[in-house]
């Protein structure tokens, strides 16, 4: 009995590495190593001059878009996992406390928090942020166990909670651009376009990136993905641009 | 009728996606969660023998774990596993599942070096710290189960990480009684056991995982080497706590004990190896330990050597849901006896809701049984069941 369980096991760990996944793969056409420390989410400013960058120690940092660091925010929070910004203010969202900070664009004052509670696990709860202009809300995403999207009015107040099941393993980052929602995740390594009114997947592809928690377009509409674990910026060609 | 009991289990187990509770005020946020496993084992006994009773159903874990973090300075943690506390009632503690498994704080806010005080697991063994939720096994390999050194214990560990993380280190003093520290007093030697280890992960930072369940992009190693020292001589006629050496008498040696070990481990694209070794240099402090096995001075030379290996290969079928991994390992009780054991083991898990919600098969084999200090009525073993983290 012992020789052909590890017969049949050996065969299928052998085998196993001819398995190929059918999602199209990317490739980066550049990385970058960035100063921020353990980044967990990247957002483009609204001028497209520079990035805004969160790290799970609780900072907020403005780069510039090679990952410079250009300014701090007079800050610390609590597990900083997702940012978004738009032409006013830059909005961090920290998954421990189930806080959004809201700070003044100009000088990165703090203006604002609010409590969005939610009583997930500590750390599957706030992942992604960003404002869905087709439906005009904002949408706040929780990780995972299970992934949800919280839609959020302009005051910040949660008006809308809708279950994604098995969309992906987990989400760890979220951005809108072209009319679409994207969404990452982390433990699949994969980019996903999500209609921004039924958030169902339009399109998906896999990139060779570690601990992938940020996510975000530059002015050409490529992607830039956020390495937490090697602290680093990769560039990526938008397969759309070239439809 | 295949598929509808499939269906009720796939929608039973559809609600175990919603896995821990946390309050939280904002700056407090406290955690909880529970685990559960139970299985079935069927032992193949060897010609001749008789005693079945590990022909059985056990429930493994009940386990309730209560997590908690205070601003970015303070973490805490109680996990109790009342399954254990049930089958600990009738017999000596089993350092695999001790019953009360943490209760701890953490203080992080100095900023050398972080102070995890109260009892714990030690600090000793890459596969001893990796959650045996994220395992395929149902037991671990047999030289880090707990029986030769112990998993946990009662103390201080300083702890530090370090080049972005890739680095840590530790550094502890504990009471030395193991998993019998939670029991009360210390022996009569009065004397503490020390433990360090520093370990490197390149070229990023590696959770203590033994699965590559995200399909890693790049090659992933760690290497890490760990110690531990403790002299515990007893004063004449003393004796240590009952059940706190262990069930070979190796994990408190009246004399000096010396334990060291090291670890690698890779991660790539769903593949991940694990290899650990480990020495035990125990020098009793009497010439007629019973760990001398009755031989002179001049034949021991004052010491006995114990410990053993072990190396697995797993691969996990992202689409499948499915991890395999087979492990072979070795294990030498005293090198002055002759032999020693060795033992194959397969396993397979299927992931009904990730790793909240697994069924588990693993399959044991005894390839050799020389080790007459230990030996077994058994060849193979099968155990079969379900695990669940919610």
């Amino acid at each position: 009995m012992n020789k052909i369980v590890i017969t049949v096991l050996g065969m299928v760990l052998c085998f196993s590495s001819m398995y190929a996944q059918e999602t199209i793969k990317l490739k980066p056409t550049d990385k970058k190593s960035i100063d921020v420390p353990e980044p967990s989410d990247i957002a483009y400013s609204s001028d497209g001059k520079s990035l805004f960058v969160v790290s799970d120690n609780g900072y907020l940092f403005e780069t510039d878009l090679e990952g410079t660091i250009l300014r701090k925010a007079d800050y610390q929070g609590l597990d900083d996992e997702a940012v978004y910004a738009n032409d006013s203010h830059v909005y961090v969202v920290e998954e421990y406390s189930r806080k959004i900070k809201m700070f003044r664009l100009p000088d990165l004052t703090l203006e604002k928090t609010v409590a969005i509670p939610y009583s997930g696990g500590r750390n599957k709860a706030y992942e992604g942020f960003t404002y869905n202009k087709a439906k005009g809300v904002f949408s706040l995403f929780v990780e995972k166990d299970p992934l949800y999207v919280f839609e959020l009015n302009e005051k910040l107040e949660k008006v809308n909670e809708i279950n994604l099941g098995d969309l992906a393993r987990d989400i760890s980052a979220a951005t809108y651009y072209d009319n679409y929602l994207w969404l990452l995740s982390d433990e699949d390594r994969t980019i996903f376009k999500v209609n921004p009114t039924d958030y169902t997947v339009v399109a998906q592809w896999v990139i060779p990136v570690l601990n992938a928690e940020g996510l975000a377009f530059d002015k050409n509409g490529d992607f830039i993905v956020a390495s937490d674990a090697l602290q680093r910026l990769y560039y990526f060609n938008n397969p759309e641009n070239n439809q | 009728m295949k598929n509808t009991v499939y269906l009720l289990f796939i929608l039973v187990t559809g609600s175990i996606a919603q896995a821990q509770l946390s309050i939280s005020s904002g700056e407090h946020n406290l955690e909880i969660s529970a685990r559960l496993s139970t299985y079935y084992n069927q032992r193949f006994l060897n010609p001749g023998e008789e005693e079945r009773d590990k022909n059985r159903f056990k429930l493994r874990d009940a386990q309730l774990i209560i997590e908690g973090r205070i601003k970015n300075d303070w973490e805490y943690e109680v996990q109790v596993d009342f399954a254990d506390i049930g089958a600990n009632s009738s017999t000596d503690i089993d350092p695999a599942n001790p019953g009360l498994m943490d209760a701890f704080v953490t203080y992080k806010g100095f900023d050398p070096f972080n102070i995890k005080v109260g009892y714990s697991k030690l600090p000793y063994s890459r596969s001893s710290l990796t959650p045996f939720p994220y395992s395929t096994y149902w037991q671990r390999a047999q030289v880090v189960r707990g029986d030769i050194f112990s998993r946990r214990d009662v103390g201080i560990t300083l702890y530090k990480d370090l080049w972005k993380k890739r680095i840590n280190a530790y550094a502890g003093m504990y009471t030395g009684l193991g998993e019998a520290s939670i029991s009360g007093d210390n022996d009569a030697s009065g004397n503490p056991e020390f433990i360090g280890r520093v370990d490197l992960s390149y070229p990023a930072p590696m959770k203590y995982r033994q699965v590559d369940y995200v399909h890693t992009p790049i090659p992933l190693f760690s290497i890490g080497v760990n110690g531990r020292y403790s002299n515990k001589n007893l004063p004449e006629g003393e004796v240590f706590p009952e059940g706190a050496t262990g069930e070979y008498g190796l994990k408190l040696i009246d004399g000096k004990k010396y334990t060291y070990g090291m670890d690698l481990t890779f991660q790539y694209m769903g593949f991940s190896g694990q290899f650990e070794i480990h020495q035990v240099n125990a020098q009793p402090q009497n010439e007629n330990d019973p760990l001398f096995l009755g031989l002179t001075p001049e034949q021991t030379d004052g010491k006995v050597l114990a410990g053993g290996y072990f190396s697995e290969v797993n691969y996990f079928f992202k689409k499948q849901k499915t991890i395999v991994s087979v492990r072979y390992e070795q294990l030498d009780l005293n090198d002055l006896n002759q032999g020693d054991s060795k033992r194959m083991s397969a396993a397979i898990a299927y992931q009904l809701k990730g790793f909240n919600a697994m069924v588990k098969l693993q399959y044991f084999n005894n390839l050799n049984q020389q080790e007459s200090l230990d030996p077994l009525d058994w060849n193979e073993q099968v155990r079969l069941g379900l695990q669940f983290n919610l």
